[in-house]
């Protein structure tokens, strides 16, 4: 066995949803737990509402290859069901992933959401996350992504103090107002773990 | 003394440049290289020390840009994706034969899987052609070290190095760890007295000056060797040769499937030209060797020859690899183990998750001024009876308008191609003729048609689409604004034959009215749409700011 692992995680998402913020937040908190990290991004056309995703490797080793191998994965965030179902192909078979299940119906063929959300649920490892009716009961229309990240936090290899500091300096420069409010986001979602009210699965 | 820092492929490049002491960053926006330009501009705004970043209108404009600040003695960078640098390749391949004073990085990044690209093709072989040294690093760390080094090497061999990013390095965010202090830019002086006519290609010279670029191949073939490796064991009969993001991608192959070294006789390319002596000797010891190269089959080319009947030669020319599209690790397995991971998806849930999922291509904005534009096009074209309109398009934001509902393009080869293939299409008696392009793009190589064609009595339109900034690289602030209809004046077009529009829904109906008369006309046209872009206006970028110390 490898003693040290390269863990490899993918968020998935629409251009324009964030998922770039997401993936450089778990980049970061890796980062500062003392583990080697690479991250690749999409920069460019795809951001104009095309399928965006971001692959982060990290290990207590050097990190070389930005992507990961498909089947790979340790764990996959859908910041939408269908872009979650895109990049499953990239999990491991034992691999947990999360996903939000309000739909983004930006393009032609959208498929059923029903359809979508019934595979989404007959597969193992799911973990499906109201995460936008989260955000509006804790009063913060942008906060359904840091929602899922906190919600992911309990799943993932890195040090569970270093978030706060991570999320604090990400938006530092927004204002103390928004800085709490991810904050309160990102903990609202990590006590989800206790409380099964908005997790379908 | 070191520090580490989080950054981009792209980042790391411009950190570099600036802690070897670079005076100038030029460059013309293009995805994936622009950040590089980025990433530049904000830190010399941090150091204010007296460097510049100045977007130029095109590639080659851009190049001459650094060539320039070369001639003064100061360190350059100029960034460019590439397709720029056929933009650029006239500047490129001459600077090799001028030679360069004080040291100049061209830093192109590739797009291989055409993310962002018209086409995915391989910078190496231009450097190659030009007969300059390219390096090419394969992580944030190396892009960072290997940046400082071109310095040096640039100015040791009186030359230009570029160095070779591509899509999956430039936008790699890692851990680099950088110099703790930044050295200011110095100018090593203009080419002495006797170096004075050098830099003149008159043919009498420039024979003189090629013999001389000939003659230093062989110190490029030495100071390459220097980052290039071969690791061999006599247990070993597979031979693997890689470089760039295949290095990179081989070794977290290894490293996640506890694959020992030395199973592998490994050949680790870093610069060029290739010396053939590791190629020799990978050759002797290998029964079979595999290349993963990103992205054209360049090393395997050469590989190829030198193998003869000796070793079997595994890669994209025998399709191990396909020969098109990025590389990854799966393509490795797949080559060295014929085999693919069994991840969660399986045969059955695979079937089950195609039969659900669509394509999610990327579109104009919703609110954008180029929706209004292509819905007042192809209006005005049908009222007119033109059912199927074919329409010459270009490179930007507006590219997106080929998608539905508009359908609005029908050609887009290279930037400005859209108005002088409207221009051809309209001698060869096509009319109207119609060429659609966006502000930043008529600057980079629109202008020229454009003066061609006043007084022509001939029915072809030049249409605009002026946001007054670059859109689709994030914003970046065009050289000019506003200018076109005096340009048009000023090369002969008459003020009937200018046409401002203002591309909102509201007005969409009196567009089209005017379109259809126009497009019926035997004369050319300037038609520009006007209307900010509108992202910039929700970000408040405008009014685009202009670098002070330079535009006061």
């Amino acid at each position: 066995m490898n003693e040290n692992p390269t863990y490899g995680l993918v968020v998935a998402g629409v251009g324009g949803q964030g998922a770039v913020t997401i993936a450089q937040l778990i980049l970061g908190a890796a980062w500062m737990d003392g583990d080697h990290v690479l991250q690749s991004e999409v920069h460019g056309m795809s951001q104009r509402g095309g399928e965006v995703s971001a692959h982060i490797v990290f290990s207590k080793d050097p990190v070389m290859s930005p992507t990961i191998e498909q089947g790979d994965a340790d764990f996959l965030l859908g910041l939408e069901p269908l872009e979650t179902l895109r990049h499953l192909i990239y999990l491991k078979k034992d691999a947990h992933f999360i996903t939000s299940i309000t739909t983004i119906k930006n393009m032609e063929n959208y498929p059923a959401s029903e359809n979508i959300l019934s595979l989404l649920k007959s597969i193992d490892g799911v973990k499906m996350i109201d995460s936008d009716q989260i955000a509006k009961e804790i009063h913060f229309s942008h906060g359904a992504n840091m929602t899922l990240l906190g919600y992911a936090s309990n799943y993932l290899p890195v040090n569970g103090e270093v978030w706060d500091k991570v999320i604090r300096e990400r938006f530092a420069s927004k204002g103390e107002k928004i800085v709490d409010k991810n904050l309160l986001a990102f903990n609202t979602g990590k006590k989800l773990i206790n409380n099964e009210n908005f997790v379908y699965q | 003394m070191k520090t580490s820092k989080l950054l981009l492929g792209d980042e790391a490049l411009a950190l570099a440049a600036c802690d070897a002491g670079v005076k100038a960053f030029y460059g013309y926006p293009g995805t994936p290289s622009t950040e590089i330009f980025e990433a530049g501009e904000k830190y010399i705004k941090l150091l204010n020390d007296g460097r510049v970043a100045e977007w130029a209108a095109n590639e080659k404009v851009a190049y001459e840009f650094a060539l320039g600040t070369s001639y003064t003695g100061y360190r350059s960078v100029v960034t460019m994706k590439h397709v720029g640098l056929n933009v650029a390749f006239d500047a490129f391949i001459n600077s090799a034969i001028t030679g360069i004073q004080g040291g100049l990085i061209v830093a192109v990044a590739d797009d291989p899987g055409m993310h962002s690209s018209q086409n995915e093709q391989d910078t190496r072989y231009l450097a190659d052609f030009a007969n300059l040294p390219l390096l090419e690093p394969s992580t944030p760390q190396e892009v960072y070290d290997f940046t400082i080094k071109a310095f040096a090497l640039s100015e040791k061999l009186k030359l230009p190095v570029v160095v070779r990013l591509v899509t999956r390095l430039a936008h790699s965010r890692g851990e680099v760890s950088i110099l703790k202090t930044s050295l200011k830019p110095e100018s090593i002086g203009i080419p002495p007295i006797s170096k004075k006519f050098s830099w003149v290609l008159v043919p009498s010279i420039a024979r003189v000056r090629y013999k001389e670029l000939r003659r230093k191949m062989p110190s490029l073939y030495e100071e390459a060797k220097k980052f290039n490796s071969l690791q061999s064991f006599p247990s070993a009969k597979v031979g693997v040769i890689t470089s760039g993001m295949g290095s990179a991608y081989f070794y977290q192959y290894k490293k996640n499937n506890n694959i020992s070294d030395e199973k592998y006789n490994h050949l680790n390319v870093k610069a060029y030209p290739l010396d053939m002596d590791l190629l020799h000797t990978l050759v002797k010891i290998s029964d079979t060797i595999y290349v993963f190269e990103e992205n054209y089959p360049y090393l395997e080319d050469m590989l190829i020859p030198y193998c003869n009947s000796k070793c079997v030669v595994r890669g994209r020319r025998d399709q191990t690899v396909p020969v098109d599209g990025e590389l990854n690790i799966s393509l490795i397995r797949q080559a060295l183990e014929n085999r693919q991971l069994d991840g969660k998806v399986d045969g059955n849930l695979f079937t089950k998750i195609s039969s659900l999922i669509e394509i999610r291509p990327p579109k104009l904005c919703e609110g954008c001024g180029h929706r209004d534009t292509y819905q007042a096009i192809t209006t005005a074209l049908k009222n007119i009876g033109i059912d199927d309109p074919r329409i010459f398009g270009d490179i930007g934001c507006y590219s997106l308008g080929v998608q539905p509902p508009y359908f609005g393009i029908h050609t887009l080869v290279d930037m400005g191609a859209s108005l002088s293939m409207a221009f051809g299409a309209a001698l060869a008696g096509m009319t109207p003729s119609i060429g659609i392009i966006g502000d930043s793009t008529f600057f980079h190589s629109g202008m020229p048609t454009l003066l061609s064609a006043a007084n022509l009595k001939l029915n072809i339109n030049f249409i605009i689409m002026d946001n007054a900034i670059v859109g689709m690289t994030g914003q970046q602030a065009p050289v000019a604004t506003d200018v076109a209809p005096l340009i048009a004046k000023a090369a002969g077009f008459r003020d009937e034959q200018i046409h401002l529009f203002t591309p909102l829904p509201q007005k969409t109906e009196e567009n089209v009215k005017q379109l259809e008369q126009i497009f019926q006309r035997d004369e050319p046209s300037l038609i520009i749409f006007k209307r900010k872009c509108i992202i910039a206006m929700q970000r408040k970028l405008y009014p685009l700011e202009k670098k002070e110390a330079l535009h006061e």
